[in-house]
């Protein structure tokens, strides 16, 4: 290992950072909204509702994400230029889609772990459903929420990597690119390796952080 | 006395087993009413639906003047728009078997959150009512604590104080001393008591008979669905006319305080006893008789958690 070579290419593969990160940080948006309403679908009394929900975790989760990418990026744009997105874009489209299915399962084990009779004890109250929802189930929620969805966040911050096959400049993509250039591998991607250990570590703290935050005070 | 709640031919079934079969109830301001019954007769229904947390299947309730449902021509059960159904629910404090606090919140927080919510209350001025309602009911010192901090009695206090909090001008009673210990029952049932004397009206489903004795102006016995019969606590406890109502006294007054299967005690009462049984220095009974016990309770347990599931379809 040439650690010198390392010190070289750091600022080159950091300057992917910025790109990696926003990928990140669209898709948990997206991805958590999506996840949201395909819960709240899932655990809907409108039948098609809650089978359209369940299509989509057994379509978006069935298929690998390299798939849904390239579905995105070269797929869609056959159906007219209203279908066609940059590379960013797709990325993120694709990311969100995939993150989405495995969210919505995440946030739908939180919104059913709240007791029934919490419910109707809010109905009893005169409390709207919405209201239950935003201040009885989602704080209690959060607390089951947050493992599993801190899980799926890590998975989406290393898949973030796969953007690169749609030629989307993050940082695997300028590993790539080093390699091809300076013909070695050992320290480019040793260098990519131990900034994505330091991203998803960053995440499993931020997942202590708000469990603590949220335990029940017994 | 126009009847402030006032029930006529309350019909539900589940799932095909018929669980009310025409319940007619009036229920004059200031009234106390008790509703007694074995388990399974459709008594906690009938709470249960005048709040609309069950969706009768036929009949008429109207609370305060106002129709919660109400069957048409076609025997068609028409419910209140859910902005109405609301409205009346806060003319309706209900307290739980299980208390149904909110565990994430304080003893204050749960019973200043649906006036704020709901009333718009100021909260500096619910905070206020909340701690009056905490020392009324004798939890002043609780009022920062949370329930999975406090005891079962504690919690359904707090609950009671919940209710209040929304000034109802009835409050309904489900068998809320069915899941604390027994000795915890009567601060709860003090706070019922002292409300009672104050002038609330009450629907009280309950299995405390002292309760019922003491407190209820009016008695009702259910069986399968419906009023078998009904009178003064005296007439109806002491003197009843049917033939079901005097089985079930009877049987109450006999397996005292083990009304019901869902109010057996947890903790193994027959144990104590075996261990004292003399004459059996190796304990060779004793084991044999508490492997029993243990089968029975086993069987205990799993009919507990089918009759849950029968009152909590969802779970």
């Amino acid at each position: 290992m040439d650690w010198e070579f390392v010190r070289e290419i750091t600022p080159t593969i950091l300057e992917g950072l910025s790109i990696t990160l926003s990928l990140f940080a669209w898709s948990m948006v997206f991805s958590t909204i999506g996840g949201l309403v395909l819960a709240l679908m899932r655990l809907s009394r409108i039948a098609p509702f809650r089978w359209f929900s369940a299509f989509y975790g057994w379509l978006l989760r069935g298929i690998p994400l390299l798939l849904i990418l390239f579905y995105v990026f070269f797929a869609l744009p056959e159906f007219g230029d209203a279908w066609t997105f940059p590379p960013f874009r797709s990325a993120v489209i694709g990311l969100s889609m995939w993150t989405a299915a495995y969210q919505s399962e995440a946030i739908r084990s939180g919104i059913i772990s709240v007791d029934a009779g919490q419910f109707e004890a809010a109905e009893a109250l005169g409390m709207t459903r919405f209201h239950y929802m935003r201040k009885i189930v989602l704080p209690q929620s959060v607390r089951i929420i947050v493992p599993p969805f801190t899980g799926n966040a890590i998975n989406t911050m290393k898949q973030t990597s796969l953007a690169t096959v749609i030629t989307v400049p993050e940082m695997t993509l300028l590993a790539q690119r080093i390699i091809a250039s300076e013909f070695k591998a050992v320290e480019p991607l040793f260098t990519l390796a131990i900034i994505f250990l330091i991203l998803t570590t960053a995440l499993v703290f931020a997942q202590a952080g708000v469990e603590r935050a949220f335990r029940l005070k017994t | 006395m126009t009847p402030i709640v006032k029930v006529t031919g309350l019909k539900k079934s589940f799932g095909g087993l018929q669980i009310l079969n025409g319940i007619d109830l009036e229920v004059a301001p200031g009234e106390v009413v008790s509703i007694i019954g074995p388990s399974g007769s459709g008594k906690t229904t009938v709470l249960r639906c005048l709040n609309l947390l069950e969706r009768p299947d036929g009949g008429r309730i109207e609370v305060d003047g106002q129709v919660l449902c109400e069957e048409d021509a076609a025997g068609k059960v028409k419910f209140a728009s859910k902005r109405a159904t609301r409205e009346i629910r806060e003319e309706l404090g209900m307290v739980f078997q299980r208390f149904n606090l909110f565990p994430h919140m304080t003893a204050l927080e749960n019973i200043t959150e649906a006036p704020m919510a709901v009333k718009g209350v100021k909260r500096a001025k619910a905070e206020a009512k909340a701690r009056d309602l905490l020392e009324s009911v004798g939890l002043s010192h609780r009022a920062d604590h949370y329930p999975l901090q406090m005891s079962g009695g504690q919690q359904q206090r707090v609950a009671i104080a919940r209710s209040l909090a929304m000034d109802p001008a009835v409050m309904l009673f489900d068998e809320v001393t069915s899941s604390v210990d027994p000795e915890l029952a009567g601060e709860i049932l003090l706070v019922m008591k002292r409300l009672a004397d104050e002038g609330m009206t009450m629907i009280v489903v309950t299995h405390e008979m002292g309760f019922a004795a003491d407190v209820a102006d009016r008695v009702l016995f259910m069986d399968h669905g419906l009023v078998v019969e009904q009178g003064s606590a005296k007439q109806v406890l002491e003197d009843p006319q049917h033939d079901r109502t005097k089985s079930f006294l009877h049987a109450v007054r006999d397996r005292a305080p083990m009304e019901d299967v869902s109010d057996l005690p947890t903790e193994p009462v027959v144990s104590e006893h075996i261990e004292t049984i003399p004459n059996d220095p190796d304990g060779a009974k004793v084991e044999q008789l508490e492997s029993e016990l243990a089968k029975l309770r086993g069987e205990l347990d799993a009919t507990r958690r089918e009759l849950e599931q029968k009152r909590d379809p969802r779970s």
